[in-house]
């Protein structure tokens, strides 16, 4: 496990704000715009849901995207691929990993043999997930006492011992690295924070927040990563950042046809895999969510007592 | 040159007046050589000029790239010169013409009147006749590749080849070698033989087919007492001999004949055997030469090769023209039949 | 370590694909190599048979057997198929014949939708491979001399006639050694053995 921590520019700048924060963190969360964005995007994730729901074998490429290899040709061996496979199912046998995308906010207990109690908890939301395979890994952000932390987590590390979703939802952009140079309310999440029970079929909502950048300067150059989820990125660019990023920019790249199949997984491979692994996920799925009901009756029982 | 040629003639035919039959028959066989391919190409250049006003035929050409017409000359313009119409794909790959979907033609025999074309090679889709073709002018070759190869002190007197066969293994040609009584050949003499024979067929000679009269085929064949028996039963039927000149040999053959020579690809002279005749046929041991050959184009595994050519080592067991006594007339009807 | 992307949902090619693409070397950089690939698409979508270097004919078949399996599997109503191949192909009106005639020759195919040949070069010259790309179910004759399994050919008749006669003497060699068992054992019992030795030869 990787523990990557970094400084927040300035000490003094976050005192200052300190109460500021919690105002502006409400207010952008919950805008009264984006409550109808959600509204029509979820319009549109319900008509792929049926539309995809021909095949929902494929559709877990979405939910267990580390159940698909490698698409570099040159680290495939199909061997290792099944038994990895087989070794992740065994593993999702002892604990429940959830379904939980980039933008996610999760709760992971670890066990730690320094700590008190020889757990560590830690609460953030999941910026990056990548790797695949038993590699699987996400990182999760969170600010804690005016402190940007990451947290690297290993999705089948044998040391986790809870994985818990807190608030299931998806945000713009695949990747939020830029959180890190966003103003810190946009990754501050209390530890103590309640999970957020979705009713059960709704599609998994879309968060439209758009963050505000601090201004610069920042880790990377985010004006040129044709990023959704940012507000105020032209405030903090000048002439020559907006030149260079026109001299930069790839519109040639999303045509590049083979540089996409180089990064996917064909159709007729996922099939295989998907047909291979389809039938034990959904039973897993089928007894979590069996286990989840009856502890959703129990707990409130030891919340009473 | 016209000259020159037209001085060997008149002596030629002064010969043959004189009826020096003994003479002539004592001709080297560098010379019978010269003196049939010349006989040969007068009597083209006299069919040629007999044919007199040029008529015009027409020709519906069937196959790739696509239907056409072409006005040819009759008697004169050839299957051959009608695919230097179409591309050079089609000169060097088509090795038959089909004419009216019936006969096959030659591809250096002028066409005589309208007709339908089609080019065949070796990969249409039914190259039967074309195999046969091709094995039949292997079996020529193998004659021409035999006089050719020996030194100038064995005189070597062709005998017959049979029809083509190709499953019998190995296309063969009998001759009669009369100085070389119990000749084995070494492996270094079949190399060399295999040799001579390759290097006759790379300079892609074209086959040139003439239908001549009893009496020229006679004259030309006048050194070789074998073929001289046969002629006047392969000219029975209509008093014409069909000859067939690659380079400077000319041969009796039934034909047809592929375009040229530059067809035939890998190719090997394997094994020649005795055949012993009885006492009172007077050539009474010929040698049978056998090879394998694959037209050009025709790529195989050595291994593959290597199973043919053991195979071809093998006696053929077509029919010997001495074997027996009463084959006599037998080794003519062979004789017609190639 | 990478994730397989997974927005997107592609087609196996049926070709093989090399694991790095070829750069095409060219001061335009990337792009510039997109623009040669372009062009080389175009024609091949054209002509349906062109002869060019080997790397580009390599690099430029991937590219239009994607375009045509896109094509194929969205059809053209999807706006991001049409407009790749509006990318792809700089004559507009390829673009219908992309999907009027491409996709109907292919779409119930099982195999790949070119074939890329190696052109013949000079034998002792240093010049770059050469190789002939071409869409299948062109009006062109054949290029490979393709029916190599007609039995009618002369070196599968020649072959054939070679397997019989080993097969001949095969089983002559085990009738004989039949027959000679069985007079060993029994020399009354003659007659099996002779009919044993026909009947392989009649077969």
């Amino acid at each position: 496990m990787a523990l990557a921590i970094r400084r927040s520019t300035s000490d003094i700048f976050c005192a200052a704000k300190w109460f500021i924060r919690r105002d502006c963190r409400v207010l952008s969360t919950l805008p009264e715009k984006a409550e109808v964005e959600v509204a029509t995007v979820t319009k549109k994730e319900k008509h792929i849901r049926t539309r995809g729901s021909r095949n929902s074998a494929l559709e877990n490429r979405f939910v267990y995207p580390e159940f698909l290899p490698d698409p570099n040709p040159n680290w495939r061996n199909s061997l290792r691929e099944k038994l990895e496979r087989a070794d992740m199912l065994k593993r999702r046998n002892q604990i429940d990993i959830p379904e939980f995308y980039v933008g996610s906010i999760l709760a992971v207990t670890v066990a730690d043999q320094h700590s008190q109690g020889k757990t560590n908890k830690f609460v953030g939301i999941c910026i990056e997930r990548k790797g695949c395979g038993l590699r699987a890994e996400f990182t999760l952000r969170n600010v804690v006492d005016h402190q940007g932390i990451e947290v690297r987590y290993d999705l089948y590390d044998p040391t986790i011992q809870i994985i818990q979703v807190l608030r299931l939802e998806k945000r713009l952009d695949e990747k939020l690295f830029y959180l890190r140079d966003a103003l810190p309310e946009y990754s501050t999440f209390p530890f103590d924070m309640d999970p957020e029970i979705l009713p059960e079929g709704t599609p998994v909502p879309l968060n439209p927040v758009q963050v505000k950048l601090k201004p610069r300067p920042w880790l990377e150059r985010w004006e040129r990563q044709d990023l959704k989820g940012v507000s105020n990125i032209e405030e903090h660019l000048k002439e020559k950042d907006r030149v260079r990023r026109e001299l930069r920019a790839t519109p040639w790249e999303k045509y590049d046809l083979m540089k996409q199949y180089r990064q996917t997984i064909p159709i007729e491979d996922q099939n295989d895999i998907w047909a291979e692994v389809n039938s034990q996920l959904q039973q897993l799925h089928m007894t979590r969510k069996k286990m989840s009901r009856k502890r959703t009756f129990s707990t409130p029982k030891t919340q009473l007592g | 040159m016209k000259r020159h040629i037209l001085c060997l003639t008149t002596r030629l035919t002064q010969n043959s007046l004189i009826k020096t039959l003994p003479l002539s028959r004592f001709l080297s066989s560098k010379e019978a050589i010269d003196r049939r391919y010349h006989l040969f190409m007068l009597e083209k250049k006299r069919q040629y000029d007999k044919v007199g006003r040029i008529e015009k035929i027409e020709v519906q050409y069937k196959g790739l790239p696509n239907e056409c017409t072409l006005i040819m000359n009759k008697d004169i313009s050839t299957p051959y010169d009608c695919a230097r119409h179409l591309s050079q794909f089609h000169m060097e790959t088509s090795a038959l013409a089909l004419i009216d979907n019936t006969i096959y033609w030659d591809m250096h025999r002028p066409l005589t009147e309208n007709c339908t074309l089609e080019l065949q090679s070796f990969t249409c889709a039914d190259p039967h006749q074309v195999n046969r073709a091709f094995w039949r002018t292997c079996s020529f070759m193998l004659g021409a590749c035999a006089t050719v190869a020996f030194k100038d002190s064995v005189p070597v007197k062709l005998h017959s080849f049979p029809g083509p066969d190709i499953r019998s293994g190995s296309f063969i040609y009998d001759v009669d070698l009369p100085s070389l009584g119990n000749w084995q050949p070494t492996h270094q003499e079949l190399v060399t033989l295999g040799a001579e024979y390759v290097k006759l067929a790379r300079l892609n000679e074209p086959l040139e087919r003439l239908e001549v009269g009893e009496d020229l085929a006679l004259e030309m064949f006048v050194d070789n007492e074998h073929k001289t028996k046969q002629i006047p039963s392969i000219a029975k039927a209509n008093g014409k001999v069909t000859l067939y000149k690659v380079g400077k040999h000319v041969d009796i053959s039934k034909g047809p004949m592929i375009s040229t020579t530059g067809q035939i690809g890998r190719v090997a002279v394997t094994a020649v055997h005795k055949l012993n005749g009885s006492e009172d046929n007077d050539a009474n041991q010929l040698y049978r030469f056998q090879g394998v050959a694959l037209p050009t184009g025709v790529t195989i595994n050595h291994f593959a090769f290597s199973i043919l050519t053991d195979r071809a080592r093998k006696l053929n067991t077509a029919r010997s023209p001495v074997q027996r006594a009463a084959d006599c007339e037998e080794s003519e009807s062979i004789a017609m039949k190639a | 370590m990478n994730q397989a992307e997974v927005s997107k949902l592609v087609s196996k090619l049926r070709i093989k694909v090399p694991p790095k693409h070829r750069k095409l070397p060219n001061p335009k950089g990337p792009e510039g190599r997109l623009d040669k690939l372009r062009k080389t698409v175009t024609g091949l979508i054209k002509y349906e048979r062109i002869e060019l270097n080997y790397n580009r004919a390599d690099e430029a078949r991937q590219y239009a057997e994607r375009l045509i399996s896109e094509a194929i599997r969205h059809g053209d109503c999807h706006k991001p198929t049409m407009d790749t191949a509006n990318f792809w192909l700089l004559e507009k009106e390829l673009v219908h014949k992309l999907f009027k005639v491409l996709v109907p020759r292919f779409e119930n195919s099982s195999v790949a939708y070119t074939k890329l040949y190696n052109a013949p070069k000079p034998q002792y010259a240093r010049v770059l491979d050469k190789a002939v790309l071409e869409l299948k179910g062109n009006p062109y004759p054949e290029l490979g001399n393709k029916q190599t399994n007609n039995k009618y050919f002369i070196q599968n008749i020649l072959l054939d006639a070679a397997k019989h006669e080993y097969r001949q003497a095969k089983y002559a060699e085990v009738a004989n050694k039949i027959g000679q068992a069985g007079n060993e054992t029994s020399p009354v019992n003659t007659e099996n053995a002779e009919k044993l030795n026909e009947k392989p030869m009649s077969s």
